[in-house]
């Protein structure tokens, strides 16, 4: 299941890409080649330092929208930017894309040759009599395959992610590893799982009493509920080992595995705080007022998991998978 | 009533790491446990663990990754939105629904992006931000929890995942449109 689920993420990503780089291509999204007439108010004049103009291009948002489409702008443009000339007498244009700019040009910006900046030719540049402003008409920097581009670099950036998450989960890993292990030792592991017993061996009949997989699932699960992922991650990825070892066939998934991920994936936490400092952030009147939802809605999701996992265990299907060959 | 429960779960998750050190480090010394040298012995184990989840890791991100950054997410919110308004579930909310199994962070700035927009109170800022709280990132979990057990083939794990995420949002969806609605 995993494997079509894997492989149709890729798939469907890299087709939508595609899709949306022939639409942006057909219905030319960013105006490639398409001269754009702009005021530019003038800052800076060429002098016997310096050979380029700087300045601020002026634009409504209307005219904006007008030229890249409706929604490309949301405020009147003031965009800094500076005009060098080449020895051939070419004006080039030069835009440091930044917080204020349009929309439009921070996408574009995005997938430009150098990150942040676009350029543009100017065709043609009129200054006003005072000298303090002038008419431009210049040509954007063709954009192409801003979708397939911006696939690509997730691709890479994500892998390295996995491995920096992976790395960044070694301390707090051996930590939690070294404490439980002090807990075994003392024999605190196999009292926590005897007070929780009528619990656990519902939940995993084929976990046997005692085994310290349900020492570390309690405990992940207690952190879980207390929102202290720090401490989950490592007891859950511990109480997975140990269950492996109990695994008849390595590589493939038991029952109690998919029921412990279940309670994971529901993920019943009795204070959601990321949600409610966001909502306090946001200035809202009652952050907390998503608690109770929150534990109705993750209480239900882990209910729902667990039932599903002990339906579905018995499909043929999922079945298989599980006996053991007696060749 | 709600108060009191937030300040005491609020207490007991800052109190429960230091109490587990002390009650288990305790514990094995009342034990006469040699605690550091035992704890070095497990702690040993972390480096592996860590190492080995990330090829899998790696290949649930990237995937996820492609899929966020081609706009598919888009397509698919456009494509299922007139069933969902059938629920009463706003179109925006379904973006969350679609996000959260999948990125954490994606669904963080998902939930944070319809808050500003929408306001932390509204309809849809209240469902969203109890939909980030009823589910966990399923795939996320899955990479990880199976990479450290070096599991390949997942059986019935994503239908279940899956299966309790959908009902954690339609759980979601009822229990806010019923009380703010």
């Amino acid at each position: 299941m995993l494997n079509y689920i894997w492989i149709s993420l890729i798939a469907l990503g890299i087709l939508a890409a595609a899709a949306g780089d022939v639409a942006d291509e057909a219905g030319n999204t960013y105006r490639n080649g398409i001269p754009l007439d702009v005021r530019f108010e003038v800052a800076k004049h060429p002098s016997a330092l310096r050979s380029t103009w700087e300045g601020t291009i002026v634009l409504s948002a209307g005219e904006f929208n007008m030229f890249y489409g409706p929604g490309a702008a949301d405020s009147a443009v003031r965009q800094p930017a500076v005009i060098s000339v080449d020895a051939s007498g070419r004006r080039a244009l030069v835009i440091a894309v930044g917080e204020s700019s349009p929309l439009r040009w921070k996408e574009m910006a995005r997938h430009a040759a150098e990150k942040d900046r676009l350029t543009a030719s100017v065709e043609s540049m009129k200054l006003s009599e005072d000298e303090t402003a002038a008419s431009l008409r210049m040509v954007m920097e063709p954009v192409r395959f801003v979708k397939l581009k911006a696939v690509t670099a997730a691709a890479l950036d994500c892998a390295a992610a996995a491995v920096s998450i992976s790395i960044g989960l070694i301390g707090v890993m051996a930590l939690w590893l070294g404490v439980m292990k002090v807990g075994e030792e003392a024999g605190l592991l196999k009292f926590i799982t005897r007070l929780l017993e009528p619990l656990t061996r519902r939940l995993f009949p084929d976990v046997p009493r005692d085994h310290p997989a349900l020492a570390a699932m309690i405990m992940n699960i207690a952190a879980n509920m207390l929102g202290l992922s720090n401490a989950a991650t490592p007891m859950g990825l511990k109480a997975m080992e140990e269950l492996n070892r109990l695994n008849p066939r390595l590589g493939t998934a038991t029952n109690a595995m998919v029921t412990f991920l279940a309670i994971n994936t529901g993920g019943l936490v009795l204070i959601p705080a990321t949600a409610i400092a966001v909502r306090a952030a946001a200035g809202s009147a009652n952050p907390g007022i998503i608690i109770g939802t929150s534990i109705i809605g993750s209480g239900c999701a882990t209910v729902v998991g667990i039932a599903a996992s002990r339906i579905l265990q018995r499909l043929p299907r999922y079945r298989r998978g599980m006996e053991v060959d007696n060749g | 009533m709600a108060e009191f429960f937030r300040g005491l779960i609020n207490t007991l998750a800052v109190a429960a790491i230091p109490l587990v050190f002390v009650v288990f480090l305790g514990w094995g010394i009342l034990k006469k446990v040699k605690v550091y040298e035992v704890f070095v012995e497990g702690a040993k184990e972390g480096f592996t663990t860590a190492v080995r989840i990330i090829p899998y890791l790696v290949a649930m991100l990237v995937a996820i990754g492609i899929f966020r950054a081609s706009g598919a997410l888009d397509l698919l919110t456009k494509f299922l939105a007139p069933v969902t308004a059938l629920i009463g579930m706003p179109s925006e909310t379904l973006a969350m629904a679609l996000m959260r199994p999948l990125s954490g962070s994606g669904s963080l700035g998902v939930m944070t992006e319809l808050m500003k927009v929408h306001g932390p109170d509204s309809l849809i800022g209240i469902m969203a931000s109890t939909m980030y709280g009823s589910s966990e990132t399923t795939f996320y979990v899955l990479a990880v929890y199976f990479g450290a057990a070096g599991i390949k083939n997942t059986r019935h794990a994503v239908p279940v995942g899956v299966i309790a995420d959908v009902a954690g949002m339609l759980a979601a969806v009822w229990v806010v449109n019923l009380l703010f609605r």
